[in-house]
């Protein structure tokens, strides 16, 4: 079943007076419980894209289809994880995680019950008082899924959160996150620049064109999980994206 | 860590011990050269005087009560029409560009100017001194609740609309906390203005409060009392500044991780 469509969105910016195409029509269709990642080359549009299917931003073409309902405003139903995390520095971790539920309104033992749930998934039980500085920038990450989990979207939207990663901390996330996808049976849709960290994550990897951006090929990484970064046969599929992806990546710069 | 902090604090006194006396010295110096006559630059000595002299009295606490009770209703005030201002300029964004060339121009104006056309307008009472402070205070409360809610990171604001923030909700939740920082230091500010502008206020159109007890000095070539005088609104100015403004920032620095 089709949980998200994209219809030939396009987006225009102007970039010192001139209009300068972003995105060139693209179309996606997401089924529910699928995991998504687009990958592209470097300023093609596909954080653009992320924040029009988010309702962020307004697409000036075309339109974003949320159970075949149109998208017409940014709401909790698709919750984005952002790359810096952008959580509230006025917060502790616990508040950051329940900001979405106090602002729905959910009395507080109930919010509680349902942030500790999330913060114990992300490891995060014992972090819980603490505030956002004091985080390492992989913690931070993990309060920021959380934050995204307990409001239960239809569609959880990530735009490269493990890029600011070092090594290690982002194989242990990825390998989280396809558990998390597993328990959880979200549909996603996740940005990255990082082939191969597509592949260890998704069950459809969509390749960008550069600008104005199209989606230039769908590649269907059938493969049992949980997937590692070592794993070798991952790298047919990473083979096989590079080669949609370096010409545009040429093409670039 | 506790220990540190206690010698730390202890050598901070220390300095400041060390400045005072030294500045004491010099001036118990000068005295005693005799440039001035006695009259123009009293001894340390004869301040003292005058300051036990206004305290036994109980004018200086008088004085301090009132100017400090004018000063707080002025403030507030201030902020709560300042603020007021600051967002009917981010709502409404012609006048938000409009008033802040025009809360710029008065940001600089002197406070003291302000005097002849409050006795003018209001009177010779406390509510023209109410007036002057206001002026002299609100434009800076304006000007940075203006700008820190438009230099809020649009990140936090995307994040909490998100998630379902709007309107009331997300004034409330993010955009409030998100500008507190630098909101702070826009109070922080209008206090050192409002401060400014009631000791001159007082000294042109009180019968009252501190700038009154300056002015009285100097009616009567008592300089013993200016300095008395001085020296308390120095010290007030100094202990508002880093006992209150001055952690307040610090606290919500630390909180929100800001070094």
């Amino acid at each position: 079943m089709t949980k998200l469509e994209a219809k030939n969105i396009e987006k225009y910016f102007d970039h010192d007076g001139q209009k300068l195409q972003a995105l060139g029509g693209i179309n996606l269709k997401v089924n529910d419980g699928d995991f998504v990642c687009l990958v592209g080359p470097s300023g093609c549009g596909k954080s653009t894209f992320l924040r029009i299917v988010a309702g962020l931003d307004r697409p000036d073409n075309g339109e974003v289809l949320l159970d075949g309902k149109p998208v017409i405003e940014t709401g909790p139903d698709r919750i984005l994880v952002f790359q810096e995390g952008a959580l509230f520095p006025w917060l502790k971790v616990i508040d950051n995680v329940e900001f979405g539920l106090k602002i729905a309104g959910i009395p507080k033992s109930e919010r509680s019950e349902i942030s500790k749930r999330y913060l114990d998934m992300m490891q995060l039980t014992r972090f819980a008082e603490s505030y956002t500085y004091q985080l390492s920038t992989g913690m931070k990450q993990r309060v920021a899924i959380a934050r995204a989990l307990v409001l239960d979207p239809d569609v959880l939207l990530m735009d490269e959160p493990f890029a600011a990663l070092d090594a290690q901390t982002r194989d242990l996330l990825l390998v989280e996150m396809q558990l998390i996808w597993e328990r959880t049976k979200k549909t996603i849709l996740f940005v990255t620049h990082n082939v191969a960290e597509a592949t260890m994550l998704g069950n459809r990897v969509a390749v960008f064109t550069n600008r104005p951006s199209t989606i230039k090929k769908e590649i269907v990484i059938d493969y049992r999980r949980p997937r590692i970064s070592e794993d070798e046969n991952l790298s047919k599929y990473q083979q096989q994206i590079l080669a949609e992806l370096r010409p545009e990546v040429k093409a670039n710069v | 860590m506790k220990i540190k902090k206690l010698f730390l604090n202890l050598d901070d006194v220390a300095n400041a011990a060390l400045f005072l006396a030294v500045f004491i010295g010099i001036w118990q110096l000068v005295f005693v050269l005799g440039i001035w006559p006695k009259i123009s630059l009293p001894s340390p000595a004869t301040v003292a005087e005058s300051f036990a002299n206004i305290i036994s009295n109980y004018t200086l606490f008088k004085g301090i009560g009132i100017t400090l009770g004018r000063l707080v209703v002025g403030f507030f005030i201030s902020i709560a029409l300042g603020a007021a201002i600051g967002f009917a300029m981010i709502k409404f964004k012609g006048f938000g560009k409009t008033m802040s060339s025009f809360s710029a121009g008065l940001l600089s104006f002197p406070s003291i100017a302000w005097v002849p056309f409050s006795i003018l307008l209001i009177g010779f009472n406390d509510a023209g001194i109410l007036f002057v402070v206001i002026m002299s205070s609100v434009f800076s409360i304006t000007i940075s609740t203006y700008s820190s809610i438009r230099n809020i990171p649009p990140i936090y604001i995307d994040a909490a609309k998100n998630m379902g923030a709007k309107g009331l909700s997300l004034f409330l939740h993010a955009t409030i906390p998100a500008a507190t920082p630098s909101l702070i230091i826009g109070i922080r500010q209008g206090w050192s203005f409002a401060w400014h502008a009631i000791i001159g206020a007082e000294i042109l159109m009180s019968i009252v409060g501190l700038g009154h007890i300056l002015s009285v000095g100097r009616e009567f070539q008592d300089m013993g009392q200016v300095i008395a005088s001085m020296i308390t609104i120095f010290t007030i100015g100094l202990l508002v500044d880093r006992l209150l403004l001055f952690k307040l920032e610090e606290k919500v620095r630390s909180r929100w991780g800001i070094e």
